[in-house]
């Protein structure tokens, strides 16, 4: 896959821009900070997952007073011309073209580009709560295959059903709400078990390119594992019967997908309380550089880089080791000014105040 | 804001569903430039509905209500002497008995839902007409349930819900399958629906 053109319409603070992507190699964008550099990245990362990577609402990604933004690219994808479309709304559905035909479904717009994104956020990967690490595998399944976007929404929805459900119980449980639950730990089972199960096949994918990344990015051979653990035991819809008293009682789910952990250890301690900064920081790197190398091993063409501000993060090995490391493929990169010795952009932009020069 | 009449009217066709803010103020506006006839039509119709529409007693169908008016009446389709009263399609809303019966594949009796299991609505099986179901399988000599709600994630679970709930009557439940459409291009089906077709499928006599 080739990402050529890239065009935003009140997106972020961008009235109109119109990028260029280098056919191949580095794309450099360069500007002061809050000049939208990185809306430039996210207006990408939009096509590829119909969200904004940093996980922004709608309403933050549409330019003040528009009523929705469009986000525009050309791309090739197996040899075929595709220009792709999307028109954010503020209210209601977005609206999704595929070489100028309206898809029946949004969702049918993933898996038609693909990203990597790296970004300085990705220290909370290791240092964050486990949602962090729990929304960085959904976000690679749903990459990896769009059919998980359905999975993990139908999860999410039955959870808050049966949420809704056990708090307006009240604690109380009567066969009216027994028989309801029922129902819903019936659907949860089938569907938790299989996100559980997608979630646990994909870290087993990620575990040696991670150990492989770390030891190239630190520079130095690491134990490193990746676990997923699971909230229950033995089949989650007989584990739901269990936990259905305290359910009740507290008026919540207490196991699920949702209440899963990706434990990472680093020389077989948690990372995330044991580890240094600047082995957190290589960790980080390295699971990002996982899902790349998964996802360029499954679609036989390496998704598109998007590296936002990440040498300001990174001191100067690891930034080398990073660049030294890229997979070959585009790679789209904003900074402030300042490059690693080594970097030759294909492609250098300027941006300054909502414009591109 | 508006004057006092005019904003009471965008205020009315913004509870409406699917109506948001600016539609309601567009359709307020056309209604202001309706002639009076077209406009007193319009209040009529609706008026009417009111009156002469109500449920019918036996599946939640719309009905209407004879001259009198006594709120006990029977829909066309019960009150349908040909159709086969042993089996009965239960759906969620009165608008998917239209879709069912273009099909013309269908012809027992319905049942109206009026709605599905959706707790974060407010809506529990007792908010459903189950109960009416029950008592309907009992007096009816009901020997078959299709169960017709939605193919998402409520519609499934009621489904389910009342399958658990008719499976010690003895009565016969089937749930209408899921699959593709007719005059399709398997190229084009979106995965979901094609995974639910394959593992639904069917043995072929050969």
């Amino acid at each position: 896959m080739k990402l050529h053109r890239l065009w935003l319409t009140d997106f972020r603070n961008y009235q109109k821009a119109d990028l260029e992507i280098a056919p191949g190699g580095l794309t450099v964008i360069v500007g002061d900070n809050g000049t939208g550099k990185t809306s430039l990245l996210e207006g990408i990362g939009y096509l590829a997952s119909l969200g904004s990577f940093r996980g922004s609402p709608r309403e933050a990604l549409v330019r003040r007073g528009a009523p929705a933004a469009t986000v525009r690219a050309e791309a090739t994808r197996a040899g075929r011309r595709l220009l792709l479309e999307a028109e954010v709304r503020l209210a209601g559905l977005d609206r999704v073209l595929v070489n100028r035909q309206p898809l029946r479904r949004v969702r049918d717009l993933l898996g038609a580009i693909q990203v990597s994104v790296f970004s300085p956020d990705d220290l909370t990967l290791v240092k964050g709560g486990p949602s962090e690490r729990r929304r960085y595998l959904d976000a690679a399944l749903v990459a990896l295959h769009p059919r998980n976007d359905a999975l993990c929404s139908d999860v999410d929805r039955v959870l808050r059903q049966r949420a809704a459900l056990l708090k307006q119980a009240g604690g109380r449980s009567s066969t009216d709400v027994e028989r309801t639950l029922d129902v819903w730990d019936a659907k949860l089972g089938a569907a938790g078990e299989a996100l559980a199960e997608a979630r646990e096949a994909l870290v087993a994918m990620l575990e040696p390119e991670v150990a492989k990344a770390y030891d190239q990015v630190a520079g130095t051979a690491a134990v490193t594992s990746v676990r997923y653990v699971r909230s229950w035991e033995g089949p989650l819809g007989d584990a739901l019967g269990v936990a259905r008293q305290q359910d009740l009682r507290r008026g919540a789910n207490t196991i699920g997908p949702q209440r899963d952990e990706v434990e990472l250890q680093l020389e077989g301690l948690p990372a995330r309380t044991h580890a240094s900064q600047g082995e957190q920081r290589s960790l980080a790197l390295a699971l990002r550089l996982a899902t790349h190398a998964v996802l360029a091993g499954t679609a036989g063409e390496p998704p598109v880089l998007l590296l936002d501000d990440v040498f300001s993060e990174l001191d100067e090995d690891r930034a080398g080791a990073l660049l030294a490391h890229l997979p070959a493929g585009q790679a789209v990169l904003t900074t402030t000014g300042a490059l690693p010795p080594g970097v030759d952009p294909a492609l250098r932009v300027r941006v300054h105040d909502g414009r591109i020069l | 804001m508006y004057a006092g009449p005019v904003q009471g009217l965008i205020d009315e066709l913004g509870r409406l569903p699917g109506v948001g803010p600016k539609s309601a103020q567009r359709i307020a506006f056309h209604l202001l430039k309706l002639s009076k006839e077209d406009a007193q039509r319009l209040s009529a119709a609706i008026n009417e509905v009111k009156e002469r529409v109500s449920f019918c007693r036996r599946c939640f169908n719309v009905a209407e209500v004879a001259a009198e008016g006594d709120g006990d009446a029977l829909c066309e389709l019960c009150g349908d002497a040909r159709r086969d009263a042993t089996v009965v399609c239960v759906v969620e809303e009165p608008r998917d008995i239209v879709a069912v019966e273009k099909t013309q594949e269908f012809s027992g009796r319905y049942h109206v839902l009026q709605g599905a299991i959706n707790p974060i609505e407010g809506v529990g099986p007792d908010q459903l007409r189950v109960r009416e179901l029950l008592s309907r399988i009992e007096g009816e000599g009901i020997t078959e349930v299709i169960l017709c709600t939605n193919p998402n994630i409520e519609g499934e679970a009621t489904a389910m819900y009342l399958a658990r709930l008719l499976s010690p009557l003895g009565v016969k439940t089937t749930r209408i399958a899921s699959g593709l459409p007719v005059g399709g291009d398997l190229e084009y089906a979106d995965e979901l629906t094609l995974g639910r077709a394959l593992s639904g499928r069917r043995e072929v006599e050969g």
